[in-house]
C-alpha cells in the first residue's frame, strides 16, 4: 500500500511526553512509494516543527521530477492526521541542500542492502 | 555572493525583468523536455531511449520548479503554464521546432541544454534567493545530460560523413540561437545585472564558450566564428526576452496539456 500504510502503527492513544519526537517517529513510518525504506531513512525530511497542533514538514525529493511527489505529500499528511496532537500538516518543499544518496541513513542503507540495492 | 534582493522592494522594471528571465528559462526547459520526449522511442538504442526519457523527466521537473518561482513575484504559475498561447512563449528559439534527426538532438544536449545550464548556474549565484536554493539540484541533474551529450557528440563526430554533416547542420542552426539568447543586452538584462541577479552577458558567453569549446571543436562547424561574432541581435524581442518566432502549435498544446484539460488536477 502507498507509503507503507499496512505497517503504520498509529494512532497513539494519548499525547506523548515528547510530541515532536513522536511526530518524527510517525513520519518515519511513511515509506517511499518506490523503495521499501522510510522517508526519514531516505533523507528526504529536512526538518519537522510542531507548533500548537500544526506540524510543518520540510520535505525534499530525490529528483526534481519525482513522479511520486503527490503520493508522498498525501502519505505524510494521512499518517500524521492519525495522531491526536496533530490538527494540521503543512509541507514545505525544499531543495537546499540538494538531495544526494549520501543523505540516506545507515539504517536505510542496511535495509537497501538487504533488498540487493547498493548505494 | 551578494546579499539577496528584497523582491517586495523591486521596481516595476526589476520585477518585469525577473519575470522575463524566469519565464524564458522555464519555457525553454519545458520545450527542451518535449524535444527530448520526441526521441524516447526513436533513439539509436533502447538504452539511449531510456536515458532520453530520464532527461525528459528532468527537464519537466526543472520547468516545474522554475514556474513555481513566479509565486515569489505574486504571479500564479498555473495559467502561465496552461493558458498561454505559442506567441507568448519565451523559450530559446532553437527549441521552436522539433529536431529532425538524432544528430540535432545530440547537438541540443551540448549546445541548447548547455547554454541553459550556463544561465542557470549564473542565476544560482546571483541575488535571487529562490534560485540559490532550487537551481543547484537542477544543475546536479544536468551533469548527466552533459555527459551523455558530450559522449554522443564525440561518437557522431567520429562516425560517417553523413553523421558529421548532420551534426554540422545542427550546430550551425543551434549555436547562433544559443549565443543570441545568452548575449541579450537590453534594458531588462541590464536591470538584472544592476540587481546582481545575473552577470553581464559577456560573462555568460565566455562561460558557455569555455564549457563547450573542446567538444564542439570535434565537429566540422566553424564554432570560433560564431563565438567571435556573439553579441546582441538587432531583431531581439525585448518583451519576451528571446529572438523572434514562436514554438510550433502542437508542442505548445502538449506543453499546456491541452488535450487533457478537462482532466486537469492541480
Amino acid at each position: 500500500m502507498s507509503g507503507g500504510r499496512d505497517v503504520w502503527t498509529g494512532p497513539l492513544q494519548s499525547i506523548p511526553a515528547d510530541p515532536l519526537a513522536a511526530t518524527w517517529a510517525a513520519i518515519d513510518e511513511v515509506l517511499d512509494p518506490e523503495i521499501p525504506i522510510s522517508l526519514v531513512e531516505l533523507g528526504l525530511i529536512y526538518g519537522v516543527e510542531l507548533d500548537d497542533g500544526v506540524v510543518t514538514v520540510q520535505l525534499t525529493f530525490t529528483a526534481t521530477a519525482c513522479p511520486c511527489m503527490e503520493f508522498i505529500h498525501e502519505d505524510i499528511e494521512d499518517r500524521l492526521a492519525l495522531e491526536p496532537w496533530v490538527d494540521r500538516v503543512e509541507i514545505v518543499e525544499v531543495w537546499d541542500p540538494p538531495w544526494t544518496n549520501e543523505r540516506i541513513t545507515a539504517e536505510g542503507r542496511a535495509k537497501l542492502k538487504e533488498f540487493g540495492v547498493g548505494v | 555572493m551578494s546579499d539577496a534582493i528584497n523582491v517586495d522592494a523591486l521596481s516595476d522594471g526589476g520585477r518585469a525583468a525577473l519575470e522575463r528571465l524566469i519565464l524564458s528559462l522555464a519555457d525553454s526547459k519545458r520545450l527542451m523536455g518535449i524535444r527530448y520526449s520526441d526521441w524516447i522511442l526513436g533513439s539509436p538504442s533502447v538504452e539511449t531511449g531510456i536515458a532520453t526519457s530520464s532527461m525528459t523527466q528532468d527537464e519537466w521537473g526543472h520547468a516545474r520548479l522554475l514556474y513555481a518561482m513566479l509565486k515569489q513575484l505574486d504571479i500564479d504559475p498555473v495559467p502561465i503554464e496552461h493558458d498561454r498561447t505559442a506567441e507568448a512563449y519565451a523559450n530559446l528559439s532553437a527549441l521552436d521546432e522539433p529536431f529532425e534527426d538524432w544528430a540535432a538532438l545530440v547537438a541540443s544536449m551540448v549546445i541548447v541544454d548547455g547554454a541553459l545550464s550556463v544561465a542557470l548556474d549564473a542565476f544560482s549565484e546571483g541575488a535571487f534567493a529562490p534560485a540559490r536554493q532550487r537551481v543547484p539540484k537542477m544543475l546536479a541533474e544536468e551533469r548527466f545530460h552533459v555527459s551523455l551529450g558530450v559522449a554522443w557528440f564525440r561518437r557522431l563526430a567520429a562516425a560517417s560523413e553523413e553523421a558529421r554533416a548532420l551534426l554540422r547542420a545542427a550546430t550551425d542552426r543551434q549555436l547562433p540561437a544559443a549565443l543570441v539568447w545568452l548575449a541579450a543586452d537590453d534594458e531588462s538584462s541590464r536591470e538584472l545585472v544592476e540587481l546582481g541577479v545575473m552577470p553581464p552577458p559577456e560573462s555568460l558567453t565566455t562561460a558557455f564558450r569555455a564549457s563547450v569549446r573542446d567538444v564542439l571543436a570535434e565537429g566540422d562547424a566553424d564554432v570560433n566564428a560564431y563565438f567571435d561574432a556573439a553579441g546582441p541581435a538587432s531583431d531581439w524581442d525585448s518583451t519576451r526576452g528571446r529572438a523572434p518566432g514562436q514554438p510550433d502549435a502542437d508542442s505548445v498544446d502538449r506543453a499546456r496539456g491541452a488535450k487533457n484539460r478537462a482532466l486537469f488536477v492541480e
